[in-house]
């Protein structure tokens, strides 16, 4: 069974490129356009891991990882936050959100890729 | 009441009355005492006299035996009232004839006559003896006694008169001696009055009235001067002191006026970090918009690359590569602009790791072999075997490197570009020197100055013939002052350059102090004392599910991790690296972390490392009591370790009790939206 990624992504090139590559790499990719939606999903869909873009309408990228890692049913989820702010203050109020990892935009796909099945591999030991 | 306190007016008078009763006293007295003598004598002389008289008269009476005629003769006696006894004797001693006043009942008469003439006082009396003779032939004596009341009513009265005259000239000396010495005590009241107004007014321009040129002028002089040197020094006293007060207020307006421009240059610097803060925000935000359309653009030609190799249609792909090309260059220029803002905005910080610096080389030349094959240069590394570790912002120093080889590969045509790494040392610390030298066109000594200015290539014509933004060098300049180290030139036109990088082989986590070598440096020293290792953090749990996940998120938040796996090794490992933060478990076989956190506490070298006990039991009373700095219960709280790292980080750790007093890791069942990372549900 494919490893079940959920996109949240408010850009919609973005949201389609990303699908599409992350499905070419043989991942089931589940999308939400925005913070809300995706703080829906992460409890319905019960993904392996969530790509969390940070500037998000509805509700922002932070608050929503922050809600899900606060929350039992969804904490052991890995979150990459995805993000076009550069700056180190990003990272670290990534990762204050409860981010497990972090990447800026434009992505290296490769280095994505790493770090996606990195986190996974670790929630999920074979 | 005591003389000598008397007022000067009371002693003047008292003086004179003295002065003048004494004098009156002894003049009267002396007066008396001649007057009294002289009558006593003229008394004497008198009765003397009369005792003549009386002798002859009764001469012819004593020649005849007339006892009747010499008393008739010795009564005429009765006329003369002092006269107490009279008494003629017989030359054999016998009473011829004698006459006593009348009130006198009982007259002293001599015992025995003597044969002399003479006077004598006896007693109050006064006595005459007198021969009576008649043609030379003695015939008896005569006795006359007196009893001196003349004398003594004249000598009462003359003493009245005496008494009353000195009552009267006293007074009048009193009344002129009052007067008189108004001469003396007048002027010394005045100056009295004077002084006293003086001290209590404090009015110095006052004079003292003088009256006479005498001593007490001179006195009175004597004090106007000094009330003039007074009063002249009081003025310029109180010129200094308006003066002070001048002074105090114009530096009262200077500080004024100081603090003005204080506030308005700190109302300027607010100003302009509020700018600077702005521009960083801009920077951000254009980042970010331009980042959001790149990764699409990347992102989807490298989707295309991937479809066209699957679908074997390679005559297209050269096309979409160079769209991916150009959108990494806008890319790189984009992150170019973004860290020199931060480094102006002083957010530039290092994320410290210890890496395998050849191997860092190695990778980073096959990265760049397209870019040396471009204009048919080679390139060469000279890398000695031991070169060895070294700890540093791998990336930083990576895009230093990067930038150096890139600018040789790009200004060197049919050339050689050689790297070479080596190790030196001086005094203070180890450096890591980097050469790339390339054979390209060079640059002039007035390029050279501007070399690592942002924004500035060496000539206009080069940004159209080469491309870049000039900001290259600026930042790798930049990059490596923030290391720690430095970047020299050397380079002649036409015949290439040199760049030599020098980065401390451990930066610290501050710049370092040390003056990086400015040249080729050969002086070998001693190994210098290892550097703290402030960025490091010693893991000591003996599950090796918790060192994994501890090393990654420390790792994370960019410190070195050291791990061991049991307290053994833990505290010689603590010994051997010193490092920043311990982390122990307390559940251990062998030592426990117990043991473990005492033995590194009784260690003078070790016990200021702040050490985080992460257990399941909950005993954190005895951590702090053993020296812990903090306690944590598992499942660690991610974001409290994370904070607790930081601030030990610092260099400024909470006091313990307080650490221990926070709330955050009370009960499993805690409200707070943070994540809780327990390994044991993770084993599952």
């Amino acid at each position: 069974m494919p490893l079940k990624i959920l996109l949240v992504e408010d850009n919609e090139m973005n949201r389609d490129m990303l699908t599409r590559r992350l499905e070419r790499r043989g991942y089931q990719v589940v999308v939400a356009h925005d913070g809300g939606q995706g703080h829906d999903l992460a409890h319905s869909e019960s993904p392996d891991l969530i790509l969390m873009d940070m500037s998000l309408p509805v509700m922002n990228g932070w608050e929503v990882t922050r809600l899900l890692k606060a929350d039992r049913q969804t904490s052991h989820i890995p979150i990459i936050a995805l993000t076009a702010h550069a700056l180190a203050t990003d990272r670290a109020k990534a990762f204050e959100a409860g981010c497990d990892d972090y990447d800026t935009k434009p992505v290296d796909f490769n280095r994505l890729q790493e770090k996606i099945n990195g986190l996974i591999l670790e929630k999920k030991p074979s | 009441m005591n003389l000598q306190n008397l007022s000067i007016k009371g002693k003047l008078l008292m003086i004179t009355m003295i002065t003048s009763s004494v004098a009156l006293v002894l003049l009267a007295a002396s007066y008396l005492v001649y007057d009294l003598l002289s009558f006593r004598h003229f008394l004497s002389e008198d009765l003397s006299t009369q005792a003549e008289i009386i002798g002859y008269n009764s001469a012819a009476a004593m020649a005849f035996k007339d006892e009747s005629a010499a008393s008739v003769t010795l009564s005429a006696l009765k006329a003369k009232e002092d006269v107490t006894a009279a008494v003629l004797y017989t030359p054999d001693g016998k009473i011829f004839a004698k006459y006593v006043r009348a009130n006198i009942v009982a007259p002293s008469l001599p015992a025995d006559v003597p044969q002399t003439n003479g006077s004598r006082f006896k007693g109050s009396y006064l006595e005459v003896f007198r021969d009576v003779s008649l043609n030379g032939e003695p015939l008896g004596t005569l006795f006359l006694q007196s009893d001196m009341s003349q004398w003594s009513s004249r000598a009462k009265s003359y003493a009245t008169f005496l008494l009353m005259f000195m009552l009267a000239s006293s007074f009048l000396a009193l009344l002129l001696a009052s007067r008189l010495q108004t001469l003396i005590s007048r002027p010394i009241l005045r100056l009295e009055d004077t002084m006293r107004a003086v001290s209590a007014k404090k009015n110095y321009e006052v004079r003292a009235l003088k009256f006479y040129d005498d001593e007490i002028g001179r006195l009175i002089d004597g004090f106007n001067t000094m009330l003039a040197e007074i009063q002249q020094q009081d003025m310029a006293l109180q010129g200094a002191n308006d003066e002070l007060q001048m002074r105090t207020q114009e530096l009262e307006g200077e500080i004024t006026h100081r603090k003005q421009a204080q506030e308005e240059l700190l109302t300027a610097k607010r100003a302009a970090e509020d700018a600077s803060r702005a521009k960083s925000a801009f920077l951000a935000n254009m980042s970010h918009e331009l980042r959001t359309p790149l990764n699409a653009i990347i992102g989807y030609s490298e989707m295309i690359e991937e479809e066209i190799q699957d679908s074997g249609q390679i005559n297209d792909i050269q096309d979409v590569q160079k769209i991916e090309a150009a959108g990494k260059h806008l890319l790189a220029l984009i992150n170019d602009v973004l860290d020199l803002s931060k480094i102006e905005a002083g957010k530039m910080s290092l994320h410290l790791e210890t890496f395998e610096v050849a191997l860092m080389i190695r990778d980073m030349a096959s990265t760049l072999e397209p870019a040396v094959a471009k204009n048919s240069n080679t390139l060469e590394l000279q890398l000695p075997e031991d070169l060895g570790m070294m700890r540093s912002d791998v990336t930083k120093v990576r895009q230093i490197l990067f930038n150096l080889l890139s600018n040789a590969c790009k200004f060197t045509d049919h050339g050689t570009i050689s790297m070479s790494v080596d190790r030196i040392e001086t005094r203070e610390q180890q450096w890591m020197r980097f050469r790339v030298a390339d054979t390209g066109i060079g640059i002039s000594d007035e390029q050279q100055e501007n070399l690592f200015k942002e924004f500035a290539q060496a000539d206009v014509s080069i940004a159209r013939k080469y491309g870049g933004t000039g900001l290259g060098l600026a930042i790798s300049h930049r990059f490596a002052q923030l290391m720690g180290g430095n970047i020299v030139v050397e380079s002649e036109p036409g015949k290439g350059s040199v760049f030599t990088l020098h980065l401390p082989a451990q930066a610290n986590a501050e710049t370092t102090a040390a003056a990086p070598p400015k040249s080729k440096s050969t002086a070998t020293t001693p190994a210098p004392e290892p550097k703290s290792q402030s960025e490091t953090i010693l893991v000591i749990d003996d599950d090796p599910a918790v060192r994994d996940l501890m090393t990654r998120f420390l790792v994370k938040l960019g410190f070195g991790v050291i791990a061991a796996v049991d307290g053994e090794e833990g505290f010689k490992l603590a010994k051997k690296t010193r490092p920043a933060i311990i982390t122990l478990d307390v559940m251990m076989p062998e030592m426990d972390g117990w043991g473990v956190l005492s033995r590194l506490k009784s260690d003078p070298e070790l016990a200021s490392i702040p050490v985080i006990m992460v257990t399941i039991v909950d005993n954190e009373v005895a951590a702090i009591k053993l020296g812990a700095s903090s306690y944590m219960v598992k499942p660690v709280d991610r974001d409290r370790l994370a904070g607790l790292v930081e601030q030990y980080r610092k260099g400024r750790g909470p006091v313990p009790e307080k650490v221990a007093a926070g709330p955050v890791h009370t009960s499993q069942g805690d409200s707070k939206p943070s994540m809780r990372w327990d390994p044991v549900s993770r084993r599952n």
